[in-house]
């Protein structure tokens, strides 16, 4: 009788524990180490910590990354104003379409090394990368799409049931799970071997005019767009002035009248691509971002105080530092099949 | 054979103790009311500068709820969204010792402003977050108003802002009488959307018809958060509800 109990039970048992597991069976996902680049800072908010880089995380985000019909109308994704080639900024653009032939108001930034950022978009309004997304998501001069509706439309692809199952465990399609799957991607994309980082690590070398290229650039530009990331993700008034949009910048998010006109500091990596320059674009040639800062009213009113005082180049410098800055194009990255759709 | 029943016995027994030993909890009902008026949704009403007003959606989230006793109580987790047009009802453990209040944030913390994404009452599918300066609307009144200047006659306040000067997620206390507490199976909180418009600050609709941003006119409004709660019933110690 004993017996008999004891094996009933320990059958159970296993029964039990067998149905628990087969429901995890299938949920293995692939983690993904995210790497520092060798000479970059450490990460400024783990944004992989509770959110587990893994291969299936990052190809769902990399599927609705490309995905148009997430838009209203089935235009617009998150590539078509974020695209590879030009470091995931529009290319030759001043401003991005949206959906229904709408313009946005700013430039599109490059997408690349947001893992270091603390504050996205070109006022600092996103305070998580994982929330980035609901703004282009949602907004009427982008894709114009209503949240509710995006997770609608997921819902309905059996694709994505597949992807949000390998990803996450289980078929459901949640806000969460969306925001996390999107900063997977994004903030892989990590752009670290540029001419300029093959010099620092010993394995190129820079030609004379490219080298005194760098070293004005130590002279002048350093203190804003500081190495090796080229910006330290700060605010600053660069002497713009006030645009048909009325676009204060940080303002907007402060309401702080000393924030008035600033903007963040954008990376030069990979500059040469992501042309034209400013926060809309008003810029269209390196040439005349360097003339810009020359040739600055130094009375702006709020302008930085690193830009007060007034810069001076020769027209051989100009080139110079041009030829510096080219040497910060990582064509490993914008030819990366990993990132393409 | 019956070794083993008696074992099954005594951790069935057992097990019935720990029941027992657990801490009562109450359910603690948010009522939205104005002046008396007990729906505010959908219906004509009046403010104190002679303002006719309609409510269509009025939403707030309320976080770290507890009671309040002589011992420092751990900060409760969980956030509640409280929507005027569904039932909202919070339980919440009684403490043993004696009750002299309860506390709650209107709003939530200012971590879970930067926390990324989040599921439940914080998920951006509520309507609740802005995504173009992140960050969540801790209360949300929306409707309209003759008297409103903006487009379609609209009232849209959308107070929030969890940084520096901008803060105006509020700790709100009210005291209970402890014998009430005692007396009753539940506990209703009132929120009197009248005392919104009209309390340190007067906001009339004419003058600040929509708010939809953190900073000073949010700060403002905010200022009037902790007079327009109230614990309903409170030194009626017999009552039924």
């Amino acid at each position: 009788m004993k017996i008999k109990i004891i094996i009933y039970f320990s059958f159970f048992i296993t029964a039990a524990l067998l149905l628990i597991s087969a429901g995890k069976k299938n949920f293995i996902p692939t983690p993904i180490k995210f790497v520092v680049p060798k000479g970059f800072p450490s990460v400024a908010t783990n944004i992989f910590l509770k959110n587990k880089l893994t291969e299936e995380g990052f190809e769902l985000g990399k599927k609705m990354f490309y995905d148009a019909r997430l838009s209203k109308d089935g235009e617009i994704s998150c590539g078509s104003c974020h695209q590879q080639f030009a470091s995931f900024s529009t290319y030759d653009h001043d401003l991005s379409h949206g959906v229904n032939n709408s313009f946005s108001n700013r430039n599109a930034p490059a997408l690349i090394n947001l893992a270091w950022m603390k504050e996205w978009h070109w006022d600092g309004g996103i305070n998580h990368l994982e929330m980035q997304p609901l703004s282009p998501l949602s907004a009427a001069n982008e894709m114009g799409e209503k949240l509710d509706t995006v997770i609608l439309k997921l819902k309905a692809d059996t694709a994505y049931v597949r992807m949000y199952k390998a990803a996450f465990g289980d078929a459901t399609v949640t806000t969460e799970r969306m925001l996390k799957a999107f900063a997977q991607f994004t903030g892989s994309l990590v752009s670290a071997d540029s001419k300029y980082d093959k010099v620092k690590r010993g394995e190129a070398t820079f030609i004379l005019p490219e080298q005194k290229g760098y070293e004005i650039f130590k002279a002048n530009c350093n203190g804003c767009h500081r190495e090796p990331l080229f910006t330290d993700n700060s605010f600053r008034n660069n002497g713009i002035a006030l645009n048909r949009f009325n676009d204060v910048g940080r303002q907007t998010i402060t309401q702080d009248k000393k924030d008035s006109l600033k903007f963040k500091v954008p990376t030069l990596r990979n500059v040469a691509l992501t042309l034209p320059y400013m926060h809309d674009g008003q810029i269209n040639s390196l040439e005349n971002v360097i003339n810009h800062y020359t040739g600055l009213d130094t009375n702006f009113i709020n302008l930085d105080p690193l830009l007060k005082k007034r810069i001076n180049f020769t027209d051989k410098e100009k080139r110079q530092l041009v030829l510096f800055l080219y040497t910060l194009t990582d064509t490993s990255f914008t030819k990366n099949k990993r990132f393409a759709p | 054979m019956s070794k083993l029943f008696f074992l099954l016995l005594c951790m069935v027994a057992q097990s019935c103790c720990v029941a027992q030993k657990k801490q009562l909890s109450m359910p603690v009902v948010f009522q939205n009311i104005c002046k008396g008026e007990k729906s505010i949704l959908n219906i004509n009403l009046v403010n104190a500068f002679e303002e006719n007003y309609t409510i269509t959606k009025f939403k707030y989230y309320v976080s770290n709820i507890k009671f309040v006793t002589d011992k420092k109580i751990k900060n409760a987790a969980g956030v509640y969204l409280i929507d005027a047009s569904k039932k909202n009802i919070i339980s919440i453990m009684v403490p043993s010792e004696k009750v002299s209040g309860i506390s709650f944030l209107l709003g939530v913390d200012s971590i879970l402003n930067c926390s990324g994404a989040q599921s439940g009452a914080l998920d951006p599918l509520n309507d609740m977050f802005w995504t173009w300066n992140n960050g969540y609307i801790f209360f949300k009144v929306e409707g309209n108003s003759a008297n409103s200047k903006a487009d379609l006659h609209r009232i849209e306040h959308h107070i929030g802002g969890f940084k520096g000067n901008n803060k105006t997620m509020t700790e709100i206390y009210l005291p209970i009488n402890s014998k009430v507490l005692l007396k009753r199976k539940k506990l209703v909180i009132q929120l009197d959307i009248d005392k919104y418009w009209n309390g340190i600050n007067k906001l009339k609709i004419a003058e600040m018809p929509v708010i939809a941003t953190p900073g000073k006119p949010a700060k403002y409004a905010a200022n009037n958060f902790t007079g327009m709660f109230s614990i309903k019933n409170n030194k009626k110690i017999r009552i039924e509800n």
